[in-house]
């Protein structure tokens, strides 16, 4: 990672750069997932709390997301890096047309008391495929520096 | 003097990213040592864990998560069940905690003010005599 | 032991009048300053039983006395144990705890070690004076390293930190006598040091052996003693405990080799 040395790889994509992960949808991988989360923050110049809180707020909208997952089915996490912060959208394929993700659960409080934004995406039927279950989420970069 | 805590699910997985110890450094205290990552995966280890450290005295209840380099909610689920099952007994549960990864989660959503807060063994009241 | 008696029984009075004292009597200081140039010399054998694990032994000694600082400050004679079981771990504890913020694991290069230290310092020195946390290039601009150092920084202290290890280590030294630890020093050490690069290995694991791995060392228990509680033979417990010790061995790099 020493061969990187602009802290905003943001501004070298018109403000905003995207980098999309797909897992299967399994608890194992979330760790990786959330690394990648941490690492982005990092870059972005989020500050210690922020990072410390995107990690955490990824981690749980993949664990809600993994929890009503179609039996091998994929996960896909996308995080749009803008220079003030990164929104992450996380999907994953379900069975059910009807399924969702319940926000009455304390996870669901933390995720929201971790993020600035957090919403439940649902698309019936995603590209003719299978319906699919997402949760977006924003999360701003701390406040400006000085 | 020393119990091992089998792992609960039998889950490779769990085994393998967190590693617990529950010792009685003192009599009447009881220490579980937490290192690693807690996440839906790993946290009914540690529910096993700190199950077992509310049993296994009458005494003070002290868990070192100094080791645990992430906590998420479902951490944080167990840690308040823990607080609450040593709460019918009347005593509070001590955490030593002294990074970002574990003090952020547990400030952020109140959860510190169910516990007695530390920095370091010592000034949770280890390595002394009772 | 007993020697301790005989060399220090002159401070154990002292020791009782400063426990006494109100918190700002001014008699205190100078009664202090009695009891730790007293008792200095536990400190410095202290010190020196960590001596080859690559510090000076000057930085030893000056953590070393502000564990005996702590030692003399916490103490409460009424509680009817000698100074010296609670006086020992106290200290080996503070020395323990000076390298594991120094060096949280023998695997981080030495550049990387000092690259965290540095962090963690500009991350509290800065939080005080922002009022939040820093972010990076605060960090980077901070320390006047590039911003590159610190996200490596970061990275690896997330990765490597594995202190805790060392931690429940020092655990069992809250019940562990003075003549224990002097006699015990060496093994003691090496532990430690095996310790901190025995994790991935247990992992690998199967339930049985790392239960015996963790009795052993976690626990300090006899080979016999988890003969009975595992219900295998002493010679089975010995033989897995050897091929354990192999793995971590073969897994260890040759320069981390401590001899």
């Amino acid at each position: 990672m020493s061969d990187l040395d602009s802290p905003h790889p943001a501004e070298t994509l018109d403000g905003v750069s995207t980098v999309e992960v797909r897992t299967s949808a399994s608890a194992a991988l979330i760790p990786t997932i959330r690394a990648v989360a941490s690492d982005l923050a990092a870059r972005a110049d989020f500050d210690l709390d922020a990072i410390s809180d995107l990690r955490m707020a990824v981690d749980e909208a993949c664990a809600t997301l993994v929890d009503v997952a179609a039996p091998r089915s994929a996960l896909r996490c996308t995080f749009h890096v803008r220079v003030d912060g990164i929104e992450v959208r996380v999907e994953v394929e379900v069975d059910e047309p009807a399924a969702t993700v319940s926000t009455d659960t304390f996870g669901w409080r933390v995720l929201q008391t971790l993020a600035d934004e957090v919403d439940v995406l649902a698309a019936p039927t995603a590209d003719g495929g299978r319906p699919t279950v997402g949760i977006r989420l924003d999360k701003l970069a701390g406040d400006p520096p000085r | 003097m020393f119990d091992t805590i089998p792992s609960a699910t039998g889950d490779d997985a769990a085994a393998q990213a967190i590693v617990t110890a529950l010792t009685r450094p003192q009599s009447g205290t009881a220490l579980l040592t937490v290192a690693g990552e807690i996440d839906t995966v790993t946290a009914p280890h540690l529910e096993v864990a700190l199950d077992t450290l509310v049993g296994a005295t009458d005494g003070t209840l002290v868990a070192d998560l100094t080791g645990i380099t992430f906590l998420a909610s479902s951490g944080l689920a167990v840690l308040i069940q823990a607080a609450h099952r040593a709460d019918r007994s009347g005593r509070r549960l001590r955490l030593v905690v002294s990074g970002r990864q574990v003090r952020r989660p547990l400030e952020i959503t109140g959860t510190d003010q169910l516990f007695d807060m530390y920095t370091d063994r010592a000034s949770a009241g280890l390595a002394c005599d009772d | 032991m007993t020697r301790g008696d005989t060399e220090y029984g002159h401070l154990v009075p002292l020791l009782e009048r400063y426990a006494a004292l109100a918190e700002d009597d001014p008699a205190r200081e100078r009664l202090r300053d009695e009891l730790v140039t007293g008792y200095l010399p536990v400190a410095q054998h202290i010190a020196r039983r960590f001596a080859h694990r690559g510090e000076p032994l000057d930085d030893l000694v000056q953590v070393a006395t502000v564990g005996l600082i702590n030692a003399v400050d916490r103490f409460s004679p009424d509680r009817g144990t000698d100074f010296f079981s609670f006086a020992v771990p106290t200290i080996s504890g503070e020395v323990r705890r000076h390298f594991r913020d120094l060096g949280w694991s023998m695997r981080v290069p030495r550049r990387l070690k000092d690259l965290h230290v540095s962090i963690n310092g500009a991350v509290s020195h800065l939080a005080q004076e922002i009022g939040r946390a820093p972010r990076p290039t605060e960090i980077a601009q901070h320390l006047g390293i590039p911003v590159s150092d610190v996200l490596e920084g970061l990275e690896a202290s997330e990765v490597y930190r594995s202190s805790s290890l060392d931690e429940m280590l020092s655990s069992d030294a809250g019940s562990a006598t003075v003549g224990e630890l002097v006699g015990e020093a060496d093994a003691e050490l090496d532990r430690v040091d095996v310790m901190q690069a025995l994790r991935p290995v247990m992992s690998e694991l199967p339930e049985r052996e790392r239960t015996i791995v963790l009795l052993r060392f976690f626990g300090n228990r006899t080979q016999t003693q988890i003969a009975e509680e595992v219900g295998i033979s002493q010679m089975h417990v010995s033989r897995l405990l050897s091929q354990t010790l192999d793995r971590l061995r073969s897994r260890l790099d040759p320069e981390t080799r401590v001899g």
